[in-house]
């Protein structure tokens, strides 16, 4: 893992090549489109989609989440892929024993869960964009509506494309920091990636593996 | 008793004196082997009586069976099922057949059945079945997921393939194995199998393929030793000189073609991509607009009621002219043709001679076929392409084996009907060609899948797709069950999306990746109009007429078929007349290309047979490696990756990789240590396996072939072509499905069968040998070229695939490409 800065209208943040962000200031930990349970909706239909996946990514969740000692963890958005499966269960599992961390989640368009359902996994929905200090958070960047505040985003999967000379191109998924809006990468591994562009002053984050490369433009 | 005196044919003789017609010597020994119930494929032209051989062979069967009453007797059961690979077809063969036998006077309904049925036809069908169903592979399937299918086959005592030439090597040639052995299986009274198929390189093969399930029975190979002349006229531009060197649409010579078409009563006009069919019916509009009303166009993404309405006017004779893709390849009896123009490579030999048999359908007539080039290097191919009818070089075409998506499709088929048992299935699937082979432990494997669905986190999965009841498996949910006749199929197309009028009229579908580059007020065309985006609604594309001149066309993907290697050696054989003969004694396309080969000499060099030519040029895009072994593009594909792969060991290097039918192009932004390697060592066939799979490419490759593995095995849900209800939340491309499962289930069935596909059909492992052999036995010349030659400019330009090949890190790659940007 390796873990890289940027600070954004005086905001610290930390970002991992394990798909998280991390503001120190907050003690939060924000990630974007985790679709948990999305293999298991999948198989319940008949596609086979090893399960490891899914295990894969609930580790790393977890994992991240102690790396950090994270206090709060922020979703903004599609945590869930679609309606209850017993995948589901496994996350719940983990839930019980990170009791004592505070879960938030930003209702993306996935998530589609019946209200109880949140309430008996301790997590705290919020159905409209949430302002943390300066920075506000919206899972579709379309929905930004406060102008005046730096907003985090989820919903693209943005993935930026690399081109080099001979022709070469190569696609990775990235963390990117526009003049007004950043977005972050998908957290599960069984998404796809939409190619963004970027502006010359922004900043993008290439991951590649387990490393963290800053793409200039 | 002598076939001769039997009642059937006593009939059928009867008939056709009456018509003035005399039987063709394969039409007869067709009739008497099936009289003495021998299984059998006819080998005979399009055009010829083929559909009588054994049609007619049935009719005489049923008379023969029923000497007394055939006249009068309701039938009430399906007597000869006739699959046919092509809908277009379909039509064809119902009117002859129809018409035969109510001359004949023999009460048989003849019925088809293909994706444009509707459903109150089918159920008709089941309640009332004709006597002859002539259907394609799919729609067999399809009824093979009905409950109680066995019962609508029950007395049937003929199954025909038609065109089995078009099926074998493919995998609906595949479903139609399977199928076959199925009603072979399951048959309570003796089923023959019949196949027609036109002359390919492997007949014999082609009968044992389809056969196998009656393979311990008689059976004969019938040939109709039928002569067709074919003549090829090649269109040469005035103007050489200025003719682009690299892939244009020819349409520059469009002007030539009006009076061709001006002077024939019917043409038609094949053209290899969808995208270029759409241009020419526009240009060709635009320099005859007398013909406006007089000519249609015809490919697989033009509105099912205009393709029709194409296809009927063609019989009537009302067209002048059809501008068409492969969608009219198939042998359709349109009389009236008499004229057909090859745009563009046919990429092989056997595809050119079936299109060229599409004029002049009278035996005995001479089929003449215009080629038209479009590119300066394509009039080499026309020239090898006549050498090929002297020689009669025909390709073979390899039959698959153990394609593990279309049986793992095929047991859900199976699981969907009436379900089941797994030693019965066993035995009917090892019946076959394709699955002779399979072993105990894959057979347990597709069964673990399509009941377990691979690895999974027991106390947390609910996979469910086939379900095991009293030993037997069936599929029990009716969603599932649904959703699978509806992916029935082994033609994957991309994602395509409808395209409607304002007022709601359906003109025809389109490919999502070109639509979501379009801005709404952009004009396309589709179906020969042009049309501006207005908006996109339900993944509908709404459009309205447009007058504006310039319009964008869209590409399909589809359609981009590699030379075969016949062809390959066949060029390769051309060339040498450059610098064996005398100008004089070149055919008249080469001494057109005079120029070009004198640019080439001068530059460079021109390669006989026994050479390979290596041209190293330095541009501003970097360093380029040209290689031109004229054994086809996917050759090309495998020896590059492979040739890329072993330059790395000598240095840490990435190539961008291209390539054509003729050449291949590693291109990269450092200089390569050219003149110290050692050549010969870079096309050797010691450790070929080893680099082909070290080779990044397979992986790459294997990722490409998964996308139709996926759909055919059921991960991806494709649905009804330009119907886009897909199931919520179930959408996933291939490239990630391919990633996950290459990470996380490397070892999956289907995932290796992308990977065995890729050795066995893109790399073509066999040819590939056979082409490094050839090298290592013949000179390479190596010369570097102070710009772009004839024979490298094309690959530059339209190479196809760019793909990389890299021995560096990941990372330390991606951050050299910054590195470079900066400069």
């Amino acid at each position: 893992m390796q873990l890289k800065e940027v600070e954004i209208d005086g905001n610290k943040w930390l970002l991992s090549s394990n798909r998280v962000l991390f503001w120190e200031q907050q003690n939060a930990l924000l990630l974007a489109d985790a679709h948990l349970g999305k293999t298991g909706h999948f198989r319940k239909e008949g596609i086979g989609i090893p399960q490891d996946v899914y295990q894969k990514d609930l580790h790393r969740l977890f994992d991240s989440i102690q790396f950090f000692q994270a206090k709060h963890v922020w979703i903004i958005g599609d945590l869930f892929h679609s309606h209850g499966n017993k995948e589901l269960d496994l996350f719940l599992r983990w839930r019980i024993d990170f009791s004592g961390t505070e879960f938030h989640l930003v209702k993306g368009n996935h998530d589609i869960l019946p209200k109880q359902w949140y309430e008996d996994a301790n997590i705290q929905v919020h159905n409209k964009e949430v302002v943390i200090g300066n920075i506000e958070l919206t899972h579709d960047p379309k929905d930004y509506v406060n102008q005046e505040k730096y907003s985090l985003s989820g919903h693209v999967h943005p993935g930026v494309l690399i081109k080099g000379l001979g022709r070469q191109k190569l696609r990775f998924p990235c963390f990117y920091f526009g003049q007004k809006q950043g977005l972050l990468p998908a957290f599960g591994e069984f998404t796809g990636l939409f190619t963004i562009e970027t502006g010359i002053d922004d900043k993008c984050f290439a991951i590649v593996n387990h490393e963290l490369i800053p793409i200039s433009c | 008793m002598n076939f001769k005196y039997s009642k059937g044919y006593q009939v059928v003789e009867q008939w056709l004196q009456k018509k003035g017609w005399q039987p063709f010597a394969f039409q007869y020994e067709t009739w008497e082997s099936m009289w003495t119930g021998k299984h059998g494929l006819v080998n005979a032209p399009t055009g010829c009586g083929k559909t009588f051989s054994v049609f007619l062979g049935a009719v005489i069967q049923y008379i023969n069976e029923h000497p007394n009453d055939w006249q009068t007797r309701t039938h009430k059961e399906l007597y000869l099922l006739w699959v046919t690979p092509l809908r277009a077809l379909a039509k064809d063969i119902v009117r002859a057949m129809e018409e035969a036998v109510e001359e004949i006077g023999l009460p048989w309904k003849i019925a088809m059945r293909n994706g444009d049925t509707e459903t109150a036809e089918r159920q008709k069908q089941k309640k009332n079945p004709p006597q002859v169903l002539v259907i394609t592979p799919e729609s067999l399937h399809l009824l093979i997921a009905q409950k109680k299918h066995l019962t609508f086959f029950e007395g049937t005592a003929c199954v025909a393939v038609d065109e089995w030439h078009e099926l074998i090597g493919s995998k609906r040639g595949v479903q139609t194995e399977l199928a076959i052995s199925h009603l072979v299986h399951n048959s309570k009274r003796s089923l023959l199998v019949w196949g027609i198929s036109a002359t390919i390189g492997n007949l014999n093969e082609a009968a044992e393929v389809l056969l196998h399930p009656v393979r311990n029975q008689p059976w004969k190979l019938i040939r109709a030793e039928l002569d067709k002349r074919i003549e090829i006229i090649s269109i040469i531009p005035d103007e050489i000189e200025t003719y682009p060197w690299a892939g244009h649409l020819g349409i520059k010579l469009a002007e030539q073609l009006i009076p061709i078409i001006e002077s024939s009563r019917t043409a038609l006009l094949f053209i290899n991509t969808r995208s270029m069919s759409e241009i020419w019916y526009q240009k060709i509009l635009e320099l005859a607009p007398q013909l406006a009303g007089a000519m249609a166009l015809h490919h697989g993404s033009i509105e099912k009621e205009l393709r029709v309405w194409v296809e009927e006017a063609l019989h009537q004779e009302v067209l002048k002219l059809v501008v068409c893709t492969a969608s009219l390849d198939l042998g359709v009896d349109f009389r009236p043709v008499d004229t057909v123009i090859q745009v563009g490579s046919p990429k092989g030999v056997s595809r050119f001679l079936q299109r060229a048999g599409r004029s002049g359908h009278q035996p005995g007539a001479i089929s003449k076929i215009f080629f038209l080039p479009t590119h300066s290097l394509e009039l080499m191919e026309a020239a090898a392409l006549k050498s090929a009818l002297s020689y009669q070089h025909i390709e073979a075409k390899q039959p698959l084996q153990l394609c593990f998506d279309v049986l793992l499709q095929y047991l859900c088929t199976l699981a969907t009907g009436d379900g089941f048992e797994a030693e019965d299935a066993f035995r009917e699937i090892q019946n076959t060609f394709c699955f002779q082979e399979i072993s105990q432990e894959e057979w347990q494997e597709l069964l673990h899948l399509i009941t377990k669905g691979g690895n999974s986190l027991q106390a947390y999965d609910e996979f469910r797709k086939v379900d095991i009841e009293d030993k037997k498996y069936i599929i029990k949910s009716r969603r599932i069950a649904l959703r699978h006749r509806m992916n029935i199929g082994t033609i994957v197309s991309d994602a395509l999306l409808k395209v409607k009028t304002i007022q709601g009229k359906y003109l025809g579908t389109i490919e999502e990746w070109f639509v979501s580059k379009l801005e709404p007020g952009t004009v396309f065309t589709l179906a020969g109009r042009n049309l501006e985006l207005v908006g996109m609604k339900d993944m509908t594309a709404i459009v309205k007429p447009s007058k504006s001149k310039k319009s964008l066309v869209p590409s399909w993907m589809g359609g981009r078929m590699p030379l075969t290697a016949n062809l390959g050696i066949l060029l390769r054989q051309t060339l040498n007349l450059v610098r064996e003969q005398a100008f004089e004694n070149w055919p008249t396309e080469l001494q057109a290309l005079k120029y070009l080969f004198e640019i080439q000499q001068d530059l460079s060099h021109i390669p006989q047979k026994d050479e390979l030519l290596i041209e190293y040029i330095v541009t501003k895009d970097g360093y380029h490696l040209f290689v031109h072994p004229f054994e086809g593009r996917l050759v090309h594909e495998a020896m590059a990756a492979i040739v890329a792969y072993r330059i790395s060991l000598i240095q840490p290097i990435t190539f961008s990789i291209a390539m054509n039918d003729y050449s291949f192009e590693l291109l990269s932004d450092q200089p390569l240590p050219i003149d110290e390697i050692d050549l010969y060592s870079l096309f050797s066939t010691n450790q070929l396996l080893l680099d082909i799979q070290k080779s990044v490419n397979a992986a790459e490759m294997a990722k490409r072939k998964f996308r139709d593995i996926a759909v055919i095995g059921g991960l991806i849900f494709q649905g009804f072509p330009g119907e886009q209800k897909k199931a919520r939340h179930l959408q996933s491309s291939a490239s990630l499905l391919f990633q996950v499962f290459q990470e996380y289930e490397p070892n999956n069935v289907l995932l290796r069968q992308a990977y065995q596909e890729v050795f066995d059909q893109q790399m073509e492992e066999q040819r590939l040998r056979q082409a490094l052999d050839r090298i290592q036995s013949s000179e390479i010349i190596l010369k570097k070229p102070t710009k772009l030659t004839p024979f490298s400019f094309p690959v530059k330009v339209d190479g196809l695939n760019r793909e990389n090949l890299s021995s560096e890190r990941l990372e330390d790659r991606v951050k050299r490409m910054q590195e470079q940007l900066k400069k």
